[in-house]
């Protein structure tokens, strides 16, 4: 039982990862918390299932352009409901939680309750070291997520783009010195940040399925993993993701199921409590 | 302006005042049965909304989890009076007070952080919390609901109506006091600018907590009396649709204005009950309307119409 | 006799911050004796402002200490240093834009004296404005009003909240040349008739030459000098800091 709980944590904890990599990255850059996040993640997992199912598109291509079109919706939601706010921190969380439930409410009109999964990748089961069975599904899926991951941090590592982050992160002011658009960089950022939400949608749906409200503890463990790993780091996300996804599979294997989700907000307390900036947080208390 | 004509002016609003609470209190007697109920929902989301404006609108904290706490209230209550057989009114007061301890907690888990903190938490608790009433099943009934005692012997909407037009009057006046005390200024100065504020001798996390703590403890009241109107308690007292119909509400009226909120409470219910006929869409067109008003017109209605006064005067003087 | 500490009313010792990997201050020892007019200068990034901050409790130092009266108040949060007597303002002023100019500065009465009534603080806050020639505007909100007037209302906010030590962060800014006369003036007016020990950063030199008893040179985070202000700019060190070579 340890074993297969610690593996479907491990492939929890990479997707709340790079789930959180989009929260911390908009935290980062802007200082908004976008409270919309989770339905950016669903909007995602409808599309794909919506190409590939109704459309019959090839699933890569359906995937790939979920991805790109809530990426240019993040681009137009930044456009027209945050940038006006920005500076403002009440009025970006108001609208962004507005945004939440009028997605959630638009979904539900459009797509019905029901759990809407668009087909898996691969079929069967693989024998991990002798010791269970593990579905090939989910191992698709950490596969995926860490090549989104590692290609995420490439990009900010290594490109021009990645090196404006950083710097804009660090210092806003002295970005702004130095040439820096911030403007379009805050538009760019956002969009990236719902993009990252979608990347986890579509590879996460097919293995839970999506339904109108399920963004909801989606984006609320994405905020877990940035507190506990520190806002707008990066490096936090994915220790943070993974210490999460592990924590919350194990409690449920051995202490309860029904609590899963709540060992995840105990962690929440703990960090507030004893180090509140989180384990990589340079910012002061 | 001179102080005799200052006076005389305050006193012709607390006249108008008066006399507006005097003709709504008999307004009930005119109405059927159905609207009574739609007056008390109306005094019902009033609290809730004044009480959200309180740590919204005058220290600019976005709590989202003011209606957990009315669901700590009402949860409270009305465990209190089947499990325990104690009586209603205890009942309230107890969930008030557990309300107020609560919110005490999660403001001294998260305030001394940044604002952020405070809308994570505070939305983290509200999940937390209907986790646990989904799994504590032999307690509070999960989804299927809780039955409790009314408040009074002999049910008429008539006394309920009075009991939260009280309540109501209760809660404007807490926090009407509490805005223009020196505690008031403090509010203020806080949510313009936290370190502006701590300069001049603020201490910036006491403010806030005490201002989220009586937040939470006014909407524990509510939704304690709100369960005991329904006799029934139900996860979607602390629902997040719950959450945003109060955060719309005051957005709607008027952020940070002290008839916003009231203004928003019954336009929006009032509203929600004619659109209600066409069916479950209320909440998607509330949200759109509250996304446009937030974006454009982030003072609400009270804004709008003082924007409008402040054009039309210099015409007619 | 008074003890050599009771002149001290402010005391830094091996004060030093860094932020990440930059040092902003390295191992500053300073004194500001009770009742005199201190300036602080030095080029842009010396770390004046740091200083000033540090001081104030807005930001803790990562070593060194803090002294006022001989207490130690080292990384005490800034409204706790306000209410033990030190004020500051702001170089880019902060007021509270929706509060009229009255409110903005009946904040700082009433977190010195809890329990006032308004027509305390009302009456309190408006000789606080009146003594920075605001008083017409007391109903405006302060958002209207334009960068001097921002300015003075951050010195009557500061003298709301009954300091001993007065911080100055730049408030000659956007001033002409007749109008520094007037301000040296009054600040020089505010420490004789208030009893108001002054720390002051400025960068126009001419109101430090006149105004100051003191005045000490921070370059790159370091104390360049320490003097009168005829010793200080006749330095050679001075020079080169601010002209470079």
């Amino acid at each position: 039982m340890f074993a297969i709980a610690s593996m479907n944590g491990i492939v929890i904890g990479v997707i709340y990862a790079l789930s959180a990599l989009g929260v911390s990255l908009v935290v980062g850059i802007m200082n908004v918390v976008n409270f919309a996040h989770g339905e950016f993640y669903i909007l995602a997992g409808y599309f794909s299932y919506l190409f590939a199912t109704a459309l019959g598109m090839n699933l890569l291509a359906a995937m790939t352009l979920a991805v790109a079109i809530v990426f240019v919706f993040g681009l137009l939601v930044e456009y027209t409901l945050i940038r006006p706010t920005y500076g403002d921190d009440l009025y970006s969380l108001i609208l962004t939680f507005i945004l939440s439930i009028v997605l959630q409410n638009a979904y539900l009109l459009i797509f019905g309750p029901y759990p809407n999964k668009p087909p898996g990748w691969v079929r069967g089961a693989t024998d991990i070291f002798g010791l269970f069975m593990y579905g090939n599904q989910r191992l698709a899926a950490l596969v995926a997520g860490t090549c989104v991951i590692v290609f995420v941090f490439a990009m900010i590592k290594l490109t021009w783009f990645g090196r404006i982050i950083r710097a804009t992160s660090q210092d806003r002011g002295m970005a702004e010195l130095n040439g820096v658009n911030t403007t379009r960089l805050n538009m760019l950022s956002f969009g990236l940040g719902c993009a990252l939400a979608a990347a986890a949608g579509v590879i996460l749906a097919p293995v839970f399925p999506v339904t109108p409200t399920a963004g909801v503890p989606v984006a609320l463990t994405a905020f877990v993993v940035v507190v506990l790993g520190g806002m707008g780091s990066l490096r936090g996300c994915i220790v943070g993701g993974l210490t999460l996804g592990l924590v919350e599979n194990l409690g449920a294997a051995y202490l309860s199921t029904g609590y899963k989700h709540v060992f995840g907000f105990i962690i929440l307390i703990l960090v507030l409590a004893i180090r509140p900036s989180g384990l990589f947080g340079h910012k002061e208390a | 302006m001179s102080q005799g004509a200052s006076i005389l002016k305050s006193n012709r609003k607390n006249f108008l005042y008066g006399a507006g609470l005097a003709a709504f209190a008999v307004l009930p007697w005119m109405l059927g049965v159905y609207n009574q109920h739609v007056l008390i929902v109306c005094l019902f989301y009033t609290m809730m909304a004044a009480s959200w404006n309180l740590i919204a609108g005058y220290t600019g904290q976005i709590s989202f989890g003011h209606a957990a706490f009315a669901g700590i209230g009402a949860y409270v209550s009305g465990i209190l009076a089947v499990k325990a057989g104690l009586n209603p009114w205890v009942g309230v007061a107890a969930g008030t007070v557990a309300a107020a301890f609560f919110g005490l907690l999660v403001g001294l888990l998260c305030l001394r952080m940044g604002g952020i903190y405070l809308s994570l938490t505070t939305l983290g608790f509200s999940e937390i919390l209907h986790i646990i009433i989904n799994n504590e099943y032999e307690i509070t009934r999960g989804t299927m609901g809780l039955q409790v005692p009314g408040l009074t012997t002999s049910y008429s909407k008539i006394s309920y109506f009075y009991i939260f037009l009280v309540g109501a009057v209760i809660t404007l006046t807490i926090v009407y006091k509490l805005v223009h005390s020196n505690v008031g200024l403090n509010f203020r100065a806080v949510q313009n600018d936290e370190r502006a504020a701590s300069a001049l001798g603020v201490d910036v996390v006491r403010t806030r907590l005490l201002a989220f703590t009586v937040s939470s403890a006014l909407a524990g009241m509510a939704g304690a009396l709100f369960g005991h109107y329904m006799m029934l308690i139900t996860p979607h007292i602390p629902s997040l649709d719950q959450q945003f119909l109060v955060l719309s509400m005051t957005v709607i009226g008027g952020l940070g204005s002290f008839v916003g909120p009231v203004i928003g409470a019954f336009c929006l219910e009032i509203l929600s009950e004619y659109i209600r006929a066409w069916g479950e869409y209320h909440v998607l067109v509330f949200g759109l309307v509250a996304l446009v008003v937030a974006r454009f017109a982030p003072k609400g209605l009270v804004g709008i119409y003082k924007a409008w006064r402040g054009k039309k005067r210099p015409e007619t003087a | 006799m008074a003890r050599e500490d009771d002149l001290k009313l402010v005391q830094g010792v091996g004060i030093t911050k860094r932020f990440g990997g930059v040092q902003a201050l390295s191992d500053v020892d300073f004194e500001v004796e009770k009742g005199t007019i201190v300036g602080l200068i030095g080029p842009n990034g010396a770390g004046k402002t740091t200083l000033f901050n540090i001081v104030a409790g807005a930001i803790a130092p990562s070593s060194g200490v803090v002294r006022f009266q001989g207490e130690d108040i080292t990384g005490w949060s800034a409204y706790k240093v306000c209410r033990r007597g030190i004020a500051r303002t702001f170089q880019v002023t902060r007021p509270f834009g929706e509060m009229t100019c009255l409110e903005n500065v009946a904040v700082g009465v009433v977190n010195r004296q809890p329990g006032c009534r308004r027509s305390q603080w009302t009456a309190l806050a408006a000789e606080c404005l009146e003594a920075v020639g605001l008083r017409d505007l007391a109903a405006t909100e302060a958002r209207h009003l334009n960068v001097v007037q921002k300015k003075r209302l951050e010195i009557a906010r500061a003298l709301a909240t009954r300091p001993e030590l007065l911080m100055l962060d730049e408030v000659l800014g956007g001033l002409n040349s007749q109008e520094i006369q007037e301000a040296v003036a009054f600040i020089q007016g505010l420490r004789d008739q208030r009893r108001l020990t002054i720390l002051w950063i400025e960068h126009v030199m001419g109101a430090i030459m006149q105004a100051t008893e003191k005045v000490i040179v921070l370059d790159q985070g370091k104390i360049l000098t320490t003097g009168t202000p005829t010793e200080v700019v006749n330095d050679p060190r001075v020079i080169h800091a601010y002209l470079g070579d």
